[in-house]
């Protein structure tokens, strides 16, 4: 029974580690509860939804999965959403990660300026960029196109991807590229043969990073969309928003829980690959 | 024929200057050691000749070509870096080959020249492992492999052992120069260590921000180095220096008044620096007096830390002694070891030999 005395002899020293996993736990269920109670109204039958105390045992029910994915704005805006938050983070990774790599590695007067210009840049709220841009969309007509929202969102996601790639790179030792370029690599050979491949699980996760800030991005689609291109998030506002029926909850929970099943899926594999990353020492020779 | 011309080359970063004017021809198939300490310009000079540096002034001249606008995938040579920069998506065999598959090299040909390189390395069992799965002394191999499967015209190595354990580095050392003995390929070696570069090199080239302080065989600076800077470096344990002034050719007073006599006079005037290594001191009765405060025996010599006047000197002698600490003894080196500065200038002074 020594684990018993043991347990004895250091209950002290285990009693704020003790606390802290409780406050830990507080804080998880605090933020995790609206999440839990959407996604268990969702599946509560309508008359469920508003029982007073509110129940936790009930028929569960998908008939408002079955209802509103049926209809044809949700699915359309479902791929509406996939199409633009695909192509602007495939854009902007490309985008980003070049200019990120040029601003880690290549010595040019004044590159470090452009790049705190570029980030003070998100400093800009969107509001202000909303509106001027739905103007220049109007003007070149092409509001209400996925290209439209594509480019919007390109114009804060680039920032960030460069930011983040700008470090990836950073870490990595200069000798790789420079034993590439004598080895035969221009300076675009050494980045796509070695530095792009060694950087793949920062790529990937910057990449499933920024496809979630475009999926559940709501005011440039709203501003800049309509009925043609338009997203979930949208879909969302339009439903907790309807002043004339009243907000439908049973729709709205289960397209918020639809909405955010890939967000959740995504971020959990960001983070495997991110700690996969880490610990594979991409970075020692 | 791959010779190496480096010719008033400069280089600055920005308005800092960090090489000043530095030539040096190298002829083919000779192994020349850039030694000196850290921050000297030693990695800059190299990097410039393979093209990882702009030339601010001068020329490199590779194989009878002047490089200074060449690419450095142009310029046929091969690189090992200090920390190895193996690709770690690459098993070993990939990153060996990575440079030939660059040169659209046939696989059966590259196929060939690893193996004989991993053949040459001992690195047979290890082609199909990541470098992550190798030790430090592994993957110091496989960058060498890299390097000699190119068969290029010219070897640069920035500090290739410095990243690896005491004993495993003087058995690469001697792999090295067994290895450019076997191949003769012109190399320029870049290490801060002065044993490495005596012990390898067919010259070393002793460098101190951003000069070339002397360069020449690793004997010939040893036995004969024109500045303190040179004499300092060059030699283990360092050599002992005695400062104090030259009132007659015969005699060095230090400041404490100790008057320490010269077996040869010396000519010139004015603050002089002597420079005696350990290994030239020798135990006599009628000497330079010296207190004894340490004896270190190791078997096969014994070095004895002793005080002259204000100075802390050194004395290696072979075999062993029954010297105690605290005791006076005297020490007295024969006139061709005994190097005589200028302090100021920090020059070389010749000896008047008689
Ligand atoms: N990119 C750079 N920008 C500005 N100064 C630099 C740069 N690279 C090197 N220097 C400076 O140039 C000088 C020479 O550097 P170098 O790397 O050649 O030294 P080294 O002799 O190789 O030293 P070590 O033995 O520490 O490697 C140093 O003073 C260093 O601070
Ligand atoms: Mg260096």
């Amino acid at each position: 029974m020594t684990s018993l005395a043991l347990s004895g002899g250091t209950r002290k020293s285990r009693f704020w580690p003790r606390v802290r996993i409780a406050a830990g736990l507080l804080a998880c269920v605090i933020f995790l509860f609206p999440v839990f109670w959407m996604v268990l109204s969702s599946f509560k039958a309508q008359r469920d939804i508003f029982t007073v105390p509110p129940t936790l045992f009930f028929t569960p029910t998908l008939q408002h999965y079955f209802e509103y994915m049926q209809r044809a704005d949700i699915s359309r805006r479902m791929i509406n959403t996939i199409i633009v938050a695909a192509g602007s983070g495939i854009i902007s990774i490309v985008a980003g990660g070049m200019a990120g790599y040029a601003l880690a590695r290549i010595r040019l007067r004044g590159a470090g300026t452009i790049g705190v210009l570029i980030l003070l840049s998100r400093g800009v709220p969107p509001i202000a960029l909303a509106v001027p841009m739905f103007l220049v969309a109007r003007s070149l007509g092409v509001t209400d196109q996925h290209i439209t929202l594509i480019l919007a969102y390109c114009t804060f996601l680039i920032p960030y991807v460069m930011w983040l790639m700008r470090g990836f790179f950073l870490a990595l030792p200069k000798e790789l590229e420079e034993s590439a370029m004598i080895d035969g690599c221009s300076r675009m050979g050494a980045f796509f043969k070695i530095i792009v491949p060694i950087s793949m699980p920062g790529i990937l996760s910057t990449l499933i990073f920024s496809m979630i800030l475009a999926w559940e991005e709501l005011l440039f689609a709203l501003v800049l969309t309509n009925r043609y291109a338009s997203t979930i998030p949208v879909a969302i506002a339009g439903i907790a928003g309807d002043t004339v029926n009243g907000a439908n909850w049973g729709a709205l929970t289960a397209v918020g829980t639809f909405t955010v099943l890939p967000v959740v899926v995504f971020a959990l594999l960001v983070q495997k690959w991110l700690i996969q990353g880490l610990a594979d020492g991409a970075t020692k020779g | 024929m791959s010779t190496v011309a480096i010719r008033n080359v400069h280089k600055s970063y920005g308005a800092l200057p960090v090489i000043h004017c530095v030539s040096l021809d190298i002829s083919d198939g000779e192994f020349v050691a850039l030694v000196g300490p850290s921050g000297c310009g030693k990695s800059t000079l190299l990097r410039m000749i393979a093209g990882l540096e702009d030339i601010t002034a001068g020329d490199i001249v590779i194989a009878d070509r002047v490089v200074n606008d060449i690419a450095p995938k142009d310029r046929d040579i091969a690189m090992v870096f200090q920390n190895y920069a193996l690709y770690p998506h690459m098993n070993v065999r990939q990153n060996m080959g990575f440079a030939l598959r660059q040169r659209k090299i046939s696989r059966d040909e590259i196929d060939r020249r690893v193996m004989n390189a991993a053949r040459i390395l001992g690195l047979e069992q290890l082609l199909d492992r990541k470098p992550r799965a190798l030790s430090g002394g592994q993957r110091q191999r496989v960058a060498m492999g890299r390097a000699i499967v190119r068969n290029p015209n010219v070897f640069l190595f920035d500090e290739p052992l410095s990243n690896l354990d005491a004993k495993l580095r003087v058995q690469m050392r001697s792999e090295l120069k067994e290895l450019h003995q076997r191949l003769g390929v012109t190399t320029v070696y870049v290490t801060h260590d002065q044993i490495e570069a005596m012990t390898l090199a067919d010259r070393v080239v002793v460098m101190n921000g951003g000069i070339v302080e002397q360069m020449g065989p690793p004997l010939e600076l040893y036995d004969k180095p024109m500045s303190l800077f040179v004499a300092a470096f060059i030699g283990s344990p360092p050599m002992n220096f005695l400062e104090g002034s030259l009132n007659t050719p015969n005699a060095l007073i230090l400041d404490d008044g100790t008057e320490v006599a010269l077996p040869a006079p010396v000519a010139g005037n004015g603050r002089t620096t002597i420079g005696v290594r350990p290994e030239h001191l020798f135990l006599t009765d009628a000497g330079w007096p010296a207190v004894v405060s340490v004896i270190e025996p190791t078997g096969s010599e014994t070095q004895i830390t002793a005080r002259l006047g204000d100075y802390v000197i050194r004395v290696l002698i072979r075999g062993r002694t029954d010297v105690q600490p605290g005791e006076t003894i005297h020490v007295s080196a024969k006139p061709a070891d005994i190097h005589v500065f200028d302090t100021a200038s920090g020059r070389r002074r010749e000896t008047v030999t008689t």
